[in-house]
This record gives structure tokens, sequence and C-alpha cells, in this order.
């Protein structure tokens, strides 16, 4: 799973408040290698770009689960593609 | 020109391969039904020729140099390419069967068939290359292994394949000798016909390299007999289509079969031929061509099947058709084997493209085919990390996105035949054109959908009338299904979000 997919993911475990499926936490236990917030006139940095661009599209986690932030359901992720079907009692 | 140089240093007969690269060709391509247009625009996009759509359905017609055969090869909405040697707009067939079938035997001789026969030529000197790319990847002695079998199926004629085979083998024994990688065992596809196809090539090269006096003396070895002029191998194909015709395919086949043989004493060979003449007849509609593919060019992506593989041309007509734009995300909710997100990726590549699918071992199938793509992308250019494609297990009618995020939906939705069934259709349409509507991006957001169960998707459409309207229908063919394409438009009326999605 790539970082930009993720930003896409919402869960959808029934039953959430407006907006609590996102965003999904990535629990993989490797730190982040950028800034919380990219900083301004981040658009000219192209040093700053090539990161962004690694980690949205190269970078991928195949081994990990993805956390629903308001119910805690996890779904896991394996061999590099996430499983976010519900099971047939949550849905 | 530089093509015709290029194979002149590879050793080829120069002398055909540089005219070759200079005639204007008229290429006739098969592609499928119903994208016609969609290929004629690629086409003019990506080789500037104009292309005229032929009554006789799935083929055009446009003109290029012969130099630009590698781009034509290269064309994505097209299964199946052809030079034409000449094309009658308004043939007049005599009524009676013998005196109609007498009339395309004499055609032959009066027909043009050099300059085709030149880009025939140039055409086989490509294929050559592309499959010495293709043994790099493949190791020489289980090929070898894999050749003598083919040669045992093969079947057609004992004589021919055992010769093949001698072919192969004294081409292993030339190897070590300098500078010859050309004559490499290949690696072996699965399929007899491309194999059969490696021995032709093997047989030719040799011939070329015989006639250059560039190898070593263990080439001339049992081998006199290749150097001087081969004798070609061909087979007639006719597709017939009218009602007015007093003959059948298989009779003008055989009959103009045998005026060709007569012309240029070429051996006729159904299954090991070195040159297909293909004969189109509909209704006055009469093309002749000769072939420049022999496997279908549909399945190029996929390496691990399904049982419903869409394909790849069919797939990037669907995607041309919602006008993908750099940036776009490009989401398959249905996605079976990939073929749609695959070949987007491949094509779009400025776009993000998402296949999912709820079945684990199409799931499984999908990531294999993009590990498969990521390798043939490794081998072609190194500095390509990754493709811009991500596969999800996920439910089409409980999407895990969120509202609004994505541009455009692309898919090929279950037919009730082979997948589902019409009565689990008729819940699922319409849940899943809310769901595509729930995650499209109001006003820019686009479907492309292909359905046989044309009337379930008509009534599931008029009830979310507020979210789609309809833009375009394509009528299709798919393993012999009548089916439809339609391009819709996502309104710019919000999505209801009646789940607590974000």
């Amino acid at each position: 799973m790539k970082l930009l997919t993720h930003n896409l993911l919402s869960s959808h475990v029934p039953g959430l408040r407006p907006g609590g499926g996102f965003p999904l936490r990535i629990e993989l236990g490797r730190p982040s290698e950028l800034p919380p917030e990219p900083s301004p006139g981040y658009e000219a940095d192209e040093e700053f770009l090539r990161r962004l661009h690694h980690v949205l599209l190269e970078v991928e986690v195949l081994e990990g689960s993805l956390q629903c932030p308001d119910s805690g359901r996890r779904f896991p992720i394996s061999r590099g593609v996430p499983n976010l079907l519900l099971s047939e009692d949550e849905a | 020109m530089a093509e015709a140089e290029a194979a002149g240093d590879a050793g080829l007969a120069p002398a055909a391969a540089q005219d070759g690269a200079e005639l204007a060709a008229v290429i006739g391509a098969t592609v499928p039904t119903g994208f016609e247009q969609t290929a004629a625009e690629e086409v003019r996009e990506k080789l500037g020729s104009a292309s005229r759509i032929s009554k006789d359905r799935g083929k055009i017609y446009f003109e290029v140099p012969a130099r630009s055969l590698p781009q034509v090869h290269r064309l994505r909405s097209v299964d199946n390419l052809f030079v034409v040697v000449q094309e009658f707009k308004d043939y007049q067939f005599k009524e009676n069967k013998e005196d109609a079938l007498k009339d395309l035997e004499e055609l032959v001789k009066t027909l043009p068939w050099t300059d085709p026969l030149k880009v025939w030529e140039l055409n086989n000197s490509l294929k050559k290359k592309k499959t010495k790319r293709k043994k790099h990847n493949l190791q020489s002695p289980a090929s070898r292994g894999k050749l003598s079998d083919a040669g045992e199926e093969g079947g057609a004629d004992q004589n021919n394949t055992n010769d093949q085979e001698d072919c192969a083998q004294n081409a292993v024994a030339v190897e070590p000798t300098g500078g010859q990688d050309k004559e490499n065992p290949q690696g072996v596809t699965s399929r007899n016909g491309v194999e059969e196809e490696e021995d032709n090539e093997q047989s030719e090269v040799k011939a070329e390299v015989q006639a250059s006096s560039e190898s070593g003396s263990k080439a001339d070895e049992g081998q006199t007999g290749e150097g001087e002029a081969k004798v070609l191998r061909f087979r007639v194909t006719c597709n017939r289509a009218g009602d007015k015709h007093s003959f059948t395919s298989n009779e003008a086949a055989r009959d103009f079969g045998g005026a060709v043989q007569e012309h240029f004493q070429w051996k006729a060979d159904m299954t090991h031929f070195d040159v297909e003449v293909l004969l189109n007849i509909h209704s006055n509609e009469v093309v002749v061509g000769i072939a420049l593919t022999e496997e279908s060019l549909h399945r190029r992506n996929i390496t691990h099947f399904g049982p419903t593989t869409l394909r790849s041309t069919l797939a990037y007509g669907m995607l041309r058709l919602c006008d993908p734009q750099p940036t776009d995300i490009i989401v398959d909710p249905m996605c079976g084997t990939g073929a749609i997100p695959i070949e987007g990726a491949a094509e779009w590549p400025c776009c993000y493209h998402i296949a999912g699918d709820n079945n684990p071992q199409a799931v499984k199938r999908a990531a294999n085919n993009i590990s498969s793509l990521l390798r043939k992308n490794e081998s072609k250019d190194s500095t390509a990390l990754g493709v811009p494609l991500d596969v999800i297990q996920w439910d089409i009618c409980r999407l895990p996105l969120r509202t609004g995020s994505v541009d455009v939906v692309v898919t090929d939705m279950p037919f009730g035949k082979r997948i589902g069934s019409k009565k689990k259709n008729w819940d699922l349409y319409p849940a899943c054109l809310m769901e595509m509507g729930r995650i499209c991006t109001p006003g820019t957001g686009r479907a492309v959908l292909l359905t046989q169960d044309k009337k379930c998707f008509a009534k599931a459409l008029s009830r979310v009338g507020h979210i789609w309207r309809r833009a375009q229908t394509v009528w299709v063919n798919v393993g012999g299904l009548h089916a439809a394409v339609y391009l819709l438009r996502r309104t710019s009326e919000p999505a209801q979000d009646t789940r607590p999605f974000w």
C-alpha cells in the first residue's frame, strides 16, 4: 500500500461520527522522515518535493495494519494489500 | 532510414530492409468493435495519420511510412495488424460460384505484391529484435528442452519440425563464436505458435549469417541448404460476411491460396507459415492483406489470467473514453485480475490508479500482474521506481474511500453469466452506482462502465439520475456477448452522507 492511497482511505465501520473514520492510523513502527507540516513555500523546495514524492509513491507498506481512529477496529495489510472488508456482523 | 541501417548492421539482408523503410505502407488494424473511433484518435495522436473506418466493423486503415512500424506495434487500441496489398471498394462478384472463384484466382497475379512484401520483411526484422529482448530474460538449457517438445507437438509436418530442431541445435553450436548472440536458442513462451515463429527466425537468421559471411566455420556445417533463398511457407485466411456471395470463405481461401502458390511457388502450410495472406470480404468490399502480427496483442499486460480477464485493448479503449487528465485518481472497484488499472498505469502514468476487489483470488492475481509489470519495467528502464498503482481488498457496496475523492471510476461490471447472477445484479447495480457516485468528485467526475446486463443497468441508472447523467454509449462485443460501455458524468449534486463517512 502506498501512502498516497492511504490519503484516500477512510474507515467505514458503521456508527461512526462524520469524519470519524479518517485518517486511519498506520501501524508499523517506523518513524516518518518528513516534518509534520510542510513549511511555507514548499512548492519551490525541490529537495522537499523529491522526498515527498518518494514517500507518497515509492514507499510501500507491506505488512502492518490500519486502525480506525474512532472505533479502534484494525484492518490488516498483508503482502502490500490492505484488507478493508467488514465482517458479516459488522456491516 | 535509421531503422534500415540498424537492420543492416545486424547482418540482415540490407537491400530489402532499406527499400522497405522508405515505403508508404497502408496498414489495416483490427480493434475491439465499437472502439474504432478511439483507435483512430490514438493513431492520429501517436502517428499523425488520419484513419479510415471501414464498414467491416472492428477495422481501421491508415497510411504510415514503413519505418514507423515499431510505433505502430506499440498502439494500445489495436489487436492485430496487417499490411494492405489492395482494397476494392466495390468488387463485383459473379453470381455463379465457379466464375466468382475463378475471378479471385485471376486476381492474384494482378495484385501489387512487391511493396507490401517488403513491408512484411521489414516487419520480420523488427520481430527478431523483439524476441532478442525476450531472450535475455530466459535461460538456454531449459528452452532447448522445450523447443524439442514443441517440435513433437507441432504435428502438421513431421519433417519440417525435425528440420527446425536440427536448425536449433546447430544454432546452439554456433553460439560460442563471437558476436552472434542473435542466434541464441531463444527463450520460450508457453505458446506453440510463438515458438514456431522463433524457429523460423532461427533458420532465417542463419541464412543471413551465411550470406554476410560473418560467422565462423561452425555455422557452415550442415547448413548449405539454408544459404540459398528459402522457400516461404504461407497460408490464406479468408473472412467473409454478407449474403450475396455464392461461395464460402473456405472455398475462397482454398482457390485464392492455390493461385498464390502458383504465382509465388511458395509452399502451403496451415500451421507453420511465414506469410499469412488475408482475404477479407465484406459484401462488396474486398481487402487483400499480409498479416504483421501473429499473437494477438490484446493480452499483453496480463500474465496471470482469471475467468473473465478483459482484453487490454478493450481496457485501453474504456480508459480513453474517460479522458484521463494528469493527477486524476482513477479507481476500478471491481478489478478482477486488474486488466484496466494495469493498462491505465502503463499508458497514463501521470494519473494514480487504484484497483480493488472483494475476491481474495482476484486481489492476489491483480497483485501478481502488477509485480510482473514492475519486473518488465525494471529490465527496460532501470530508473523507473514503482508504478502509480495500488491494490486493495474491499466491498464495492461499502467502499472505504473518502467522499468525492476520486476523479474517474472505470470498471467491468459483473455480467451475471460467468460471474454472479442476474438476480444478484438487480441488487448490486443500484448499490454500486450509489457508492460510485459518492466517491466521485461532483461536477468533474466520470464513470466508464462495461456491462452486458443492459436492462438491469438502465433501470439502476434511472434511480440515480440525480447523481449520474448518461453521456455516451458504445456497443461492444466481449467474448461473443453483446455488451455496452456507458460513459457517465457525475452531476454537481453533492453526495448525501447518510453514512458516517468523511
